[in-house]
């Protein structure tokens, strides 16, 4: 047999292919999500060892929040976004798209006005003098530690909310899928689940006595 | 599938009760001015109850194929096992700047 003859047989429509069944038997799309998911909790641990190290290390740590009025309301808000999230979700996988729309949209609004909080705590913070390495209270280091974790969280689900408007409009048009919806809940979720780390770490645990 | 549907959310609005109460709790117990390491370990257990609410049940890994359910847990412990390296150095700074000798 040839060289061309073999050829041909091997991409032949009639020639039976057999592949290896996937181990994770996963959409490549979701699979992507999950370890862009898994590297993003080491950088978040790297974040947070590096502000366990300096927190351990350093007498004159500063506890300067007073009040977690609005880390509540943040907190709160940010959960409740997880459950318009998987209310759309539900909605999308059942094909009722005009309520995935709306669920979606919604959450990410919540994730704007969470954002928006998010920076007027900080307007705050800089306005009681707090930079990146100064402050009026203890060691420099609280301030870059401060903005970088806090930072990490904004900028992801800042991000996210845009994401998820656009995501959602896109589905709305018919050009995303549920499955699409899907993938933008495990992150979402997981933004949440970092805040909800963020919360007890950065401002729990630095409570003014 | 209605009523699938609700099942889901129900679920889901269950889980998100807990999770609110837990974030409660929390927030209950930093008003309490424990110090170090009580603080520390019941913030760390609420935090893992939260994560197994909201990795197997919102992020719906527990449905996902055995292998990726392994891979994900196995990889995921290990680099949190092992960002706990620090501490020893972190110690040794804090004692050098308790007790004002070495590098500060």
């Amino acid at each position: 047999m040839t060289e061309a003859t073999m050829s041909h047989a091997a991409s032949s429509p009639h020639t039976p292919q057999v592949f290896e069944e996937s181990p994770f038997s996963i959409p490549s799309k979701k699979l992507a999500m999950w370890l862009f998911i898994m590297s993003d909790i080491m950088t978040l641990a790297a974040c947070f060892a590096a502000y366990a190290f300096l927190r351990n290390a350093t007498p004159d740590w500063p506890r300067p929040f007073h009040s977690m009025t609005t880390v509540a309301v943040m907190t709160f808000l940010m959960l409740t976004t997880c459950l318009t999230m998987l209310i759309g979700l539900q909605a999308a996988q059942a094909g009722d798209k005009a309520g995935a729309f709306r669920w979606i949209m919604i959450t990410g609004a919540g994730g704007l006005v969470f954002a928006g909080l998010h920076i007027r705590e900080w307007m705050q913070m800089m306005a009681q003098g707090v930079g990146l390495f100064h402050n009026p209270w203890g060691t420099s280091a609280f301030g870059a530690a401060y903005y970088s974790i806090t930072g990490f969280s904004l900028l992801h689900i800042g991000v996210g909310s845009i994401a998820l408007l656009i995501v959602g409009i896109r589905y709305q048009g018919g050009r995303y899928k549920a499955n699409d919806i899907e993938i933008m809940n495990l992150y979402w979720q997981f933004v949440s689940l970092a805040w909800l780390f963020i919360v007890p770490a950065v401002y729990l645990m630095n409570m003014a006595r | 599938m209605a009523t699938a549907q609700a099942q889901g959310i129900k679920k889901y609005v269950a889980v998100y009760i807990a999770l609110v109460v837990i974030t409660a709790f929390q927030f209950f117990i930093g008003y309490q001015n424990l110090e170090g390491g009580a603080l520390i370990v019941r913030m760390l257990t609420f935090g893992g109850i939260e994560t197994l609410l909201v990795v197997f049940v919102l992020m719906n890994l527990s449905t996902e194929k055995r292998t990726f359910f392994n891979f994900f847990v196995f990889f995921m412990l290990f680099v949190l096992t092992t960002m706990n390296i620090i501490w020893t150095d972190s110690f040794r700074l804090l004692v050098f700047r308790l007790t004002n000798t070495g590098p500060s």
